[in-house]
């Protein structure tokens, strides 16, 4: 009995052994998992949820995608899990944001950098824009401006963290206009920063543009500035910040995607990064995303290492004062 | 139930190992950098030190009213169950795999402390007939319905 | 009026048959140990991908009310607390069981969740707007004094101690500091890899009910005192009505509760049934008996955490701010149908928003018809051998912690919490305490640093933590409560002395 059961390890091992071998033309065998580095119901989970629906059909992956979230610290925690102890066989995604993690590197006390992770591909761009309560007396970025130069430090401005996307768009815009803002960042993410804002707890909120969109339609919020390069399709009343005279780029852009830790076997990596954005294109996908008020934007591997390098650069530029 | 006559040295093992960690987590929290993000903890500190070192004084002069302490025999007894669910917690969960590991230590603890005896072969089926049928149900709850992945080493 | 018109829509064969599934299974996921309700509706957001707007959320919704009911089945029966929610009806519900009551432990729960939850659905359906201005006026320094006043509860909670009490608090406070800080990102106290991202609160609960127990029955040995098959008693289900409406303080208080709490953003689910079990243990002439298996504690507690569910959706459906991690993925059901939340959903599509609130009232009502059937053949699990339970109730706790993240860490901080709480509970400390202060800690120290940064960009530190009524109306509740516990100590102390002298 026992040689009997030694013999089927081993034949087991070679088997698997034999699809290592072939260059994972198997792949994948069973369904994959995806962290996530915050909690169930936010923005980031849930746009996995969404873009990862399809994943089990043929012509995707052929396998299910299950979401894995593991929240805490702004991402911290997911993206340390990721980088130091998930297996890198290729049945553990992550989903990344950028800037996030690349600002957390920088700043240090965290267990990855940009090498940490292989991208496989982008799914959407959340941009920040600063928004107000409904019956707030600022009705422009100017406003706004204006009351940050004539009361430095007096402009309680709520977003989701230290180091995340809509810090550093308060970083830009303080570095921009030559004034000071008091940032609080919430915990609880972008939900409980909003929630701030609506309930006059601060002057004023930065946000992402999908959560901000939605609490204009429910009438809470003014939104006063995009903090991107172009208006965009949601929105496009409101004026980027650069047109209100503000020299602020689109480094804070939230950009969600897909990628792998570092040491997962190359076949799957080519495997994913050639099926993955085409999972993103299904329009089933698409229609979702765009109900939800979720901005899509869907970018190949070789775009996003070069995307990832560029932010890098500029972060460190920003940041390096700090 | 009569209470025991109260081993003070237990309570004195206990509430100063409690107290050595209040210690331990009130030095950490007022060396550690940066201290803003220690702010909080040392509050919390603070407070516990104070009561820890209160609850071993306590402890020392025999004052303490609650809690029981634990017998010899308690300690016979329990200790193979803990050690084989300690074996199983931290090493065989993952070094064999969950449902290879859970079956083991399942029948195993079942075997302990079942109070049928040990020579009869009825009594010997019927734990194996409890292992099987706790295993199905974990397996559907957990891999089918859940489709939760646990790591798997030898079978699954 | 308007929901009445609506009605006719939940009882379509399709929206009914959803409805029964989302009562049975979340009344199976809640009982599953590790499986929080917030987990539990999130798993069935793919399945409303298929199903229109209406249909979807009524499956949603049907799942949390019966999760939160459901984790009182495994709280009282093998005394593992599903969710935060849940712990509370551990103290007096385990013990129940243990007496041979757990049908009517579990009759009487299933009962008090249904009162309490149509009352905190009715709220919902008529003082949505008035509700809506009352959750917003939680800002940071009142949840600070909010969290404050849980802990002032911690010394009462459970345990015949004060000073152990609390210091139990006091472990948890700092158990809940482990890991990164929330804000600045700095790590605190991470001296194992598996500590990396915190102490999970469902692993810890698991660990802290489930290990103690399962050690305990291992030192009851082989033939031990415990090894008498133990006698369930049948309990008719009119005997549970009689036993709720003897209970009509404990039941108003626990439902009162849970609708004030479960309201306010990010806090209410978790503390809910907790401060519904020590405010009904205050008030009660019979205060000496909760924790030894009495059933107004049950339901104060369970009418607590369901009442908790219609207000904790206020928040979102009015003003579109989701206030709990359930009612953030109750709002991914809503998005992905391209439904927001606010106006739009009530002006323009009032058929979703009131069938779905009608569905919940009707889920309670199934939830309990299904919970009372349940609870009989239930309660006899308590007729398990201890040997079996023990094993059982440790496969449940490792599968259990394993599943929250798919993470060996949970498990390992499950299993020494677990030992840990043995050692202390033999020295007279309890789990309760050192749970709340697990829960209130980052609630106190997020909402005190926030603070605290709004306050010195603008009236400084004092005005802003202690000016405005809300403020103060809150530091002298919890004021009251301190002195109340001081009171109620000095009392009883006599009497613990005197017992133990009789002893």
């Amino acid at each position: 009995m026992k040689k009997l059961l030694a013999g089927a390890a081993i034949a087991l091992t070679a088997m698997t052994g034999a699809s290592f071998a072939d260059g994972h033309a198997n792949y994948p065998e069973r369904p994959i998992m995806m962290m996530v580095s915050y909690g169930a119901g936010g923005a980031t989970d849930f746009q996995a949820r969404i873009v990862t629906m399809t994943a089990g059909n043929e012509d995707a992956l052929g396998m299910p995608i299950a979401i894995l979230n593991k929240p805490g610290a702004g991402g911290r925690v997911g993206w340390n899990w990721l980088a130091g102890q998930a297996e890198a066989d290729g049945y553990t995604l992550g989903a990344y944001n950028i800037p996030h993690f690349i600002a957390q590197s920088i700043k240090g006390g965290v267990e990855y950098s940009r090498d940490s992770f292989e991208p496989i591909a982008n799914w959407g761009a959340d941009p920040a824009v600063m928004v107000v309560g409904a019956d707030s007396e600022f009705n422009t970025m100017e406003d706004v401006v204006n009351f940050a130069k004539e009361n430095p430090g007096k402009l309680t401005t709520s977003g989701a963290g230290l180091f995340v996307g809509h810090h550093i768009a308060a970083l830009q815009m303080e570095k921009a206009c030559g004034c000071s803002m008091a940032y609080i960042p919430t915990k609880g993410g972008g939900a409980a920063a909003m929630k701030a804002v609506i309930a006059g707890e601060v002057m004023a909120g930065i946000n992402n543009l999908s959560d901000a969109f939605r609490a204009r339609e429910a009438g809470n919020v003014k939104i006063l500035g995009v903090a991107d390069l172009e208006r965009n399709d949601f929105m496009p009343d409101v004026p980027t910040m650069m047109e209100a005279g503000l020299d602020v780029d689109n480094s804070s852009v939230n950009f969600r995607g897909v990628m792998v830790p570092k040491g997962t076997p190359q076949g799957i990596i080519d495997k994913l990064a050639a099926t993955v954005p085409t999972m993103f294109e299904n329009s089933r996908v698409q229609g979702k995303m765009k109900a939800g008020g979720s901005p899509m934007h869907i970018m190949t591997r070789d775009e996003v290492l070069a995307m990832w390098e560029k932010r890098e650069q500029t972060l460190k530029e920003l940041l390096a004062g700090l | 139930m009569s209470a025991p006559s109260l081993p003070r040295i237990q309570h004195m093992i206990g509430s100063g190992i409690v107290a050595a960690v209040g210690v331990w987590v009130t030095y950490i929290s007022y060396t550690a950098t940066p201290s803003e993000a220690f702010l909080f903890p040392r509050l919390i500190a603070t407070v516990f030190v104070v009561l820890a070192l209160w609850t071993f004084a306590k402890a020392c002069l025999g004052w303490t009213k609650v809690g029981n302490g634990i017998t010899p025999t308690q300690v016979k007894n329990l200790a193979p169950g803990l050690i084989i669910a300690l074996i199983y917690i931290f090493w065989a969960a993952k070094g064999l795999g969950f449902y290879t590991a859970t079956t083991i230590a399942f029948f195993i603890l079942l075997s302990l402390y079942d109070p049928a005896p040990h020579g009869q072969l009825k009594s010997w089926l019927k734990r194996i007939a409890i292992t099987a049928v706790f295993m199905v149900v974990m397996y559907g709850l957990f891999a089918k319905l859940l489709t939760v992945y646990t790591p798997r080493e030898v079978f699954f | 009026m308007e929901f009445l018109y609506y009605f006719g829509d939940v009882f379509t064969p399709i929206n009914f048959g959803l409805l029964l599934l989302g009562t049975i299974g979340g009344l199976i996921l809640g009982a599953t140990p590790g499986l929080s309700p917030t987990m539990a509706v999130a798993l069935l957001i793919p399945f409303t991908f298929q199903l229109q707007a209406a249909q979807g959320l009524i499956l949603l919704g049907a799942a949390y009310t019966s999760t939160v009911a459901g984790g009182a089945v495994s709280a009282i029966l093998l005394k593992i607390p599903g969710a935060p929610a849940n712990i509370a009806t551990t103290l007096d519900g385990h013990t129940m069981a243990q007496k041979g009551e757990g049908a009517k432990a579990l009759q009487i729960s299933f009962l008090a969740s249904a009162v309490g939850g149509i009352f905190g659905v009715l709220l919902l359906i008529f003082l949505t707007p008035v509700l809506a201005q009352w959750a917003l006026a939680f800002g940071p320094s009142h949840l600070f004094w909010l969290a404050i006043l849980g802990v002032t509860v911690i010394g009462s909670l459970d345990s015949k101690s004060v000073v152990k009490g609390l210091l139990s608090g006091c472990i948890g406070l700092w158990l809940a500091t482990i890991g990164f800080d929330d804000i600045m990102g700095a790590q605190r106290f991470i001296f194992h890899p598996a500590l990396g991202g915190g102490i999970n609160i469902i692993a810890a609960l698991i660990g802290l009910f489930a290990i103690p127990q399962v050690i305990t029955m291992f030192a009851k040995g082989r033939k031990g005192d415990g090894a008498e098959v133990l006698k369930v008693q049948k309990h008719p289900i009119s005997g549970a009505f009689r036993e709720l409406f003897r209970n009509k303080r404990a039941m108003g208080i626990g439902t009162a509760v849970g609708s004030v709490i479960g309201l306010i953003p990010g806090v209410g689910g978790q503390i809910a049934g907790l401060v519904a079990y020590d405010q009904s243990k205050k008030f009660s002439p019979d205060r000496d008996k909760f924790g030894t298996g009495h059933p107004e504690g049950v339901i104060a507690a369970e009418s607590a955490n369901n009442a908790m569910v219609g207000p904790s959706l206020v928040p979102l459906l009015t003003l579109s701010i989701p206030g709990s991690p359930t009612a953030a993925v109750l709002l991914g059901g809503l998005l992905i149908h391209g439904i927001f939340p606010g106006t739009d959903l009530f002006d323009n599509h009032p058929d979703v928003a009131w069938t779905f609130i009608n569905s919940m009232l009707i889920g309670q009502v199934l939830m309990c018809i299904f919970g009372l059937y349940v609870a009989g053949l239930a309660a006899r699990v308590a007729q398990v051998p201890q040997s079996v339970m023990a094993a059982v109730v440790l496969g449940l706790a490792v599968f259990g912690s394993y599943s929250v993240q798919s993470s060996m860490g949970d498990v390992y901080v499950m299993a020494a919490l677990g030992v840990m709480m043995y050692f202390l509970e033999r020295f007279g400390f309890s789990a309760a305490p050192l749970v709340l202060g697990l829960i209130l800690g980052p609630i106190a120290e997020a909402n005190f640093i926030q603070g605290s940064m709004i306050a010195n960009a603008t009236d400084g530190l004092g005005p802003y933590f202690l000016g405005g009524t809300l403020n103060i109306f809150l530091i002298v509740v919890v004021i009251a409560s301190i002195a109340y516990s001081g009171y109620m100590e000095l009392r009883s102390r006599r009497y613990t002395s005197k017992e133990e002298i009789i002893a």
